[in-house]
């Protein structure tokens, strides 16, 4: 008797715990993914801009995030700046150095008329060139993002959750409504959609159509920096760093519809998703497998992706 | 009100507009008329800015808008029309027009967000100036239409009213009657001349020799990038010039 009581205790303890475990499992999967899938949107954004204001593809957003996370790093853990403050000026030299690439790099060979393989061509070897430079600076080594808040990790509903990924949830929010409030109720946001609806028409009623350019390449630079900052603290920072990210994040906006801006976003989600669970339930040998499979797929079967990117239409 | 003075471009050893000099009064309707080939496109492409001449200068009103960007000269006065049209083809054609209206919208941010009531008063006012737009060209049947299913003449009548609504002293049409059948044209020439009548100077380019000769106040002829021949309709048909550089050209059919 007293035997099968035990058994019974037994089986509701070890009940009850998977369950517990099976829960707290999900809720912290679902947040990482969240936070990496926002990353993923944030770069994702960075293409969307930049396509559909020029119609150009870039292929250095990865190694921009990485420069970004090097400057942030560089201002909140070596100069001990306030958090907030290392962010804020970190998007600001990133948006700087966006104008600055489409003024000095991409302007001019357009004004070549050379065709758009050379501004791929020309992206990537700016990537290269960005990667080495910050090898001069910061070393190869990997180096930790220190925390930011004084605790380590919050209590929610018994999963336990670093504080950082909240930061990184709200700041991608953040900039991704900022942005959507900016394209579609600001006076310049309406002028940028014109002139990357029609260079030749936005010119004739009166936009400054490589002002709007220069400041969608700052923009997406900028976003690319915060991203970089965000994954600083969740991943570390090292050279490395951008170069897987910038493809996922590229493959996002392709599912998510390449040129779409809510579409990157979506994309971003499902691909951090698709990533964050089939490491946890599947394996995370066939974690990238998986990612780009569903790359694959989605190339074939829905070929503008889930939000009709403008990709087919130019 | 328009005047250019020596205005020379090469491309290469081509010297697509050589030292034309016109002056364009206030109010005019001006014609420039030319065998194909003879520069007139080049020349209004410097005028609006989308090119800078090698020499010579554009002044618009005194002022000199020599090499200035597109969107500035836009911003002085002068609006066109495109050869081959160039509208926001995926917009309505409403949406068309409020767009060129932007450069005088002043509601910001904030006030679009809380839909202010002085936010709501500039929607209104633009939307009617707009519809007003759209009636004054014959196409407020169609403003919820999307641009690119209009028909073409449709859509010239549609760039120029978006032109318009960009409140220009100045207007230019790049070969508006192209492709556009007998009524259409009529309809058109109709058109211009209520524009000029608002108050808008109009430089025109056109092949069809009808439509110019017919609401012109003065012509300028351009034959390979060099100006051949200068004023009215009846003294530039008599012109032993221009019949040659006509015939001469075999183009005497266009």
């Amino acid at each position: 008797m007293e035997g099968e009581t035990e058994i019974a205790l037994f089986i509701y303890k070890y009940y009850k715990t998977t369950r517990g475990e099976f829960k707290d499992m999900l809720l912290s999967l679902t947040i990482s993914a969240i936070v990496i899938g926002s990353v993923y949107g944030l770069i994702a954004l960075g293409y969307s801009l930049i396509y559909s204001a020029s119609g150009l593809m870039t292929f250095c957003q990865g190694e921009i995030l990485m420069f970004g996370a090097f400057i942030g790093l560089t201002f909140f853990r070596y100069l001990e700046w306030p958090f907030l403050i290392a962010l804020l000026l970190t998007m600001l030299i990133m948006f700087v150095l966006g104008m600055l690439i489409e003024r000095l790099l991409i302007r001019p060979i357009l004004s070549r008329h050379a065709t758009d393989i050379y501004i791929v061509l020309a992206t990537i070897a700016l990537g290269i060139v960005i990667t080495n430079v910050a090898q001069q600076i910061w070393g190869t080594h990997a180096v930790q993002f220190p925390a930011i808040f004084g605790v380590d990790t919050i209590n929610i509903l018994g999963t336990m959750v670093q504080p950082e990924a909240f930061v990184c949830i709200f700041v991608g929010a953040f900039a991704m409504l900022g942005i959507h409030l900016f394209m579609n109720k600001m006076k310049f946001g309406t002028s940028m959609r014109a002139a990357a609806m029609s260079p030749m028409a936005a010119r004739s009623v009166g936009i400054n159509v490589d002002l709007t350019t220069g400041i969608t390449w700052g923009m997406s630079c900028a976003l690319a920096g915060v991203a970089g900052i965000l994954l600083g603290p969740v991943q570390g920072v090292s050279i490395s760093m951008g170069s897987t990210i910038g493809t996922k994040a590229f493959a996002a906006a392709v599912i998510g519809g390449y040129g779409n801006m809510y579409g990157a976003i979506i994309g971003g989600l499902i691909i951090g998703f698709t990533e964050t669970f089939s490491a946890a339930y599947i394996t995370s040998d066939y974690k990238d497998f998986i990612t780009y499979g569903l790359l694959a797929l989605c190339m074939v079967f829905l070929p503008r992706g889930i939000l009709k990117g403008d990709v087919y239409d130019r | 009100m328009l005047k250019i003075d020596r205005a020379t471009i090469k491309f290469g050893g081509l010297t697509a507009v050589n030292e034309v000099s016109f002056e364009v009064e206030d109010g005019a309707i001006f014609g420039l008329i030319g065998p194909n080939g003879a520069g007139k496109t080049t020349l209004f492409n410097i005028i609006s800015g989308v090119y800078a001449p090698n020499s010579g200068s554009v002044w618009l009103q005194d002022e000199e808008i020599t090499g200035l960007q597109p969107y500035q000269i836009c911003n002085k006065g002068i609006a066109r029309t495109y050869q081959n049209i160039n509208l926001f083809q995926t917009l309505s054609v409403l949406e068309n027009v409020k767009i060129g209206c932007h450069d005088k919208i002043k509601s910001g941010l904030l006030a679009n967000i809380l839909h202010t009531k002085s936010q709501r008063t500039e929607e209104k006012a633009v939307y009617e100036k707009c519809m007003e737009l759209l009636k004054f060209v014959g196409l407020e049947q169609k403003a919820e239409l999307v641009a690119k299913n209009l028909s073409y003449g449709e859509q010239r009548r549609l760039e120029i009213a978006r032109a318009i609504a960009t409140e220009p002293k100045m207007l230019l049409l790049d070969e508006p009657a192209a492709g556009m059948n007998s009524k259409e044209k009529m309809d058109l020439t109709e058109l211009i001349r209520k524009i000029n009548k608002r108050g808008m100077t109009i430089l025109l380019v056109e092949h069809d020799m009808k439509l110019v000769m017919n609401i012109t106040h003065e012509i300028s002829v351009l034959n390979f990038g060099v100006k051949i021949a200068q004023g009215t309709p009846e003294e530039i048909q008599q012109n032993p010039d221009v019949i040659e550089a006509y015939l001469g050209g075999g183009l005497i059919g266009e």
